[in-house]
């Protein structure tokens, strides 16, 4: 009872959640202003930012729907948070069942359909274009990556995250095997946080904030925190499914080989937006569909040869 | 007590974060040319949790620019009630404080504070970005000592 209290609010659950996902929010933008050759914000920056949005007038356009708007960011929220729940974090698993990974894609996909309907329902032009442009792009990253994640468990034998884990101790990191596979899933994994070659619904010079635009104080805040939470679970469970656990002579070490892990990743995704320009939304549903997820497909003929 | 605590917090928040939004009412774009100096590596607000948004709902903070014409009045006031208090106004260059060398024209009505209350006023003609960012170092003094949450 008080374990799982325990899980559910300090760690891996709330808690840890929000801390590393502001600590994701603040090395991203660091590496970011780094790349730019700029000195970049403190390390508070992303908890000032949230604190001021809480402090702030929650302000609707007339006639939107305000107990939707309200309700919208929570529900993500929690969908995220309890996809946390079954992410193992540094080896340690504090739930797990037999196909939690097929729960832990569905519970990631929530955030995106409801910013979907956050954009339709706060009734501005630039959010209801932003919103429709959110789920075109669900449409074209989201078949590739579930076609790349697929490949970890076919080769570990099952759907469970921590038995992949545990198959990667006798089999070697799996990355080994599918480096194709790893990257298709790091490219659905930036069109799935909207970040920056993908960051088409949320373009500022064309659609203002996208479905965001008229959302201001607490709920603003309850969405910057999803897309963080978001970020730093999928960057869990890449690592999770692909570098697997390592087995050291002493656990603090493989907790450290996992820290520096998640950093790889999160230099990974600050380079790429710091490198590439955004694409239109037409050139992306062509990269989707007609190249990645033909890679993705001949990546999981080679896996599935590669387990006979 | 606990009410105190959430105060302070609220407001050591509201000075280190600022995103601003940045409005032109009929200038000649040199002071916006200064303000987006500020985003570049040479001077880099982001330092400063100042960050430049695009919808008036994101912002905290109004950076006005240019005299205000009698065109766009209602458009200013009308971004200035999107925003969501607190919020405070910052007039940048000449034309902005007062309306510059367009004070007497049929068509311009003054400076930004003929239409909304002004917090911090930055003359120059146009702006240094050096005197823009302590105009936005002498607004986060203001808002940390500001009673109005």
């Amino acid at each position: 009872m008080i374990k799982s209290l325990f899980n559910l609010l300090v760690f891996p659950g709330f808690l840890f959640l929000v801390m590393s996902g502001l600590t994701f929010e603040w090395l991203d933008r660091k590496f970011l202003a780094r790349f730019q050759r700029r000195v970049g914000p403190p390390w508070y920056q992303p908890l000032a930012d949230l604190i001021k949005l809480f402090s702030k007038e929650d302000l609707l356009p007339k006639n939107a729907n305000d107990f939707l708007a309200a309700l919208l960011p929570l529900v993500s929220l929690a969908s995220v948070l309890t996809a946390g729940l079954y992410v193992p974090i540094a080896g340690y698993k504090a739930f797990s069942f037999e196909g939690d990974l097929i729960v832990i894609i569905f519970l990631m996909s929530v955030p995106t359909l409801a910013y979907y309907l956050a954009g339709i329902i706060s009734l501005g032009i630039y959010s209801v274009l932003g919103g429709g442009r959110s789920l075109l792009q669900f449409f074209s990253y989201e078949v590739p990556l579930l076609i790349a994640l697929s490949g970890p468990a076919i080769l570990g034998g099952s759907w469970s995250v921590s038995t992949i884990m545990e198959a990667q101790v006798n089999l070697g990191p799996f990355i080994l095997f599918q480096p194709l596979g790893f990257i298709l899933a790091v490219i659905g994994l930036i069109g799935k946080l909207k970040r920056d070659p993908f960051d088409i619904p949320k373009a500022k010079s064309e659609v203002v904030g996208g479905s965001l635009t008229e959302f201001s104080g607490p709920t603003l805040g309850f969405w910057n925190l999803v897309m963080d939470i978001q970020a730093v679970i999928g960057i869990f469970l890449l690592i999770d499914l692909y570098f697997g656990w390592t087995k050291m002579s002493h656990p603090s070490l493989a907790i450290i080989i996992f820290i520096i892990e998640c950093l790889i990743l999160v230099l990974i995704l600050s380079g790429t937006s710091a490198i590439f320009a955004r694409l239109r939304i037409d050139q992306l549903a062509g990269l989707g569909w007609r190249i990645l997820v033909p890679l993705a497909l001949l990546q999981l003929g080679l896996i599935i040869l590669m387990g006979n | 007590m606990l009410n105190n605590v959430i105060q302070k917090a609220y407001r050591w928040a509201q000075k280190n974060s600022i995103w601003v939004i940045h409005f032109n009412t009929g200038g000649c774009n040199g002071c916006d040319i200064e303000i987006l100096d500020l985003l570049t590596p040479r001077y880099d607000v982001e330092r400063l949790g100042i960050v430049a948004q695009a919808s008036p709902r994101h912002a905290d903070v109004l950076l006005c620019t240019g005299p205000v014409t009698r065109q766009t009045r209602d458009g200013l006031v009308q971004i200035y009630s999107q925003m969501p208090s607190p919020k405070y106004v910052v007039a940048i260059g000449s034309c902005s404080n007062t309306g510059g060398v367009f004070v007497n024209s049929d068509t311009v009505l003054g400076g930004v504070d003929k239409a909304l209350p002004v917090d911090i006023y930055i003359p120059g003609c146009p702006v240094r970005p050096e005197a823009i960012i302590e105009g936005l170092l002498q607004l986060r003094e203001k808002i940390s000592q500001n009673e109005k949450i």
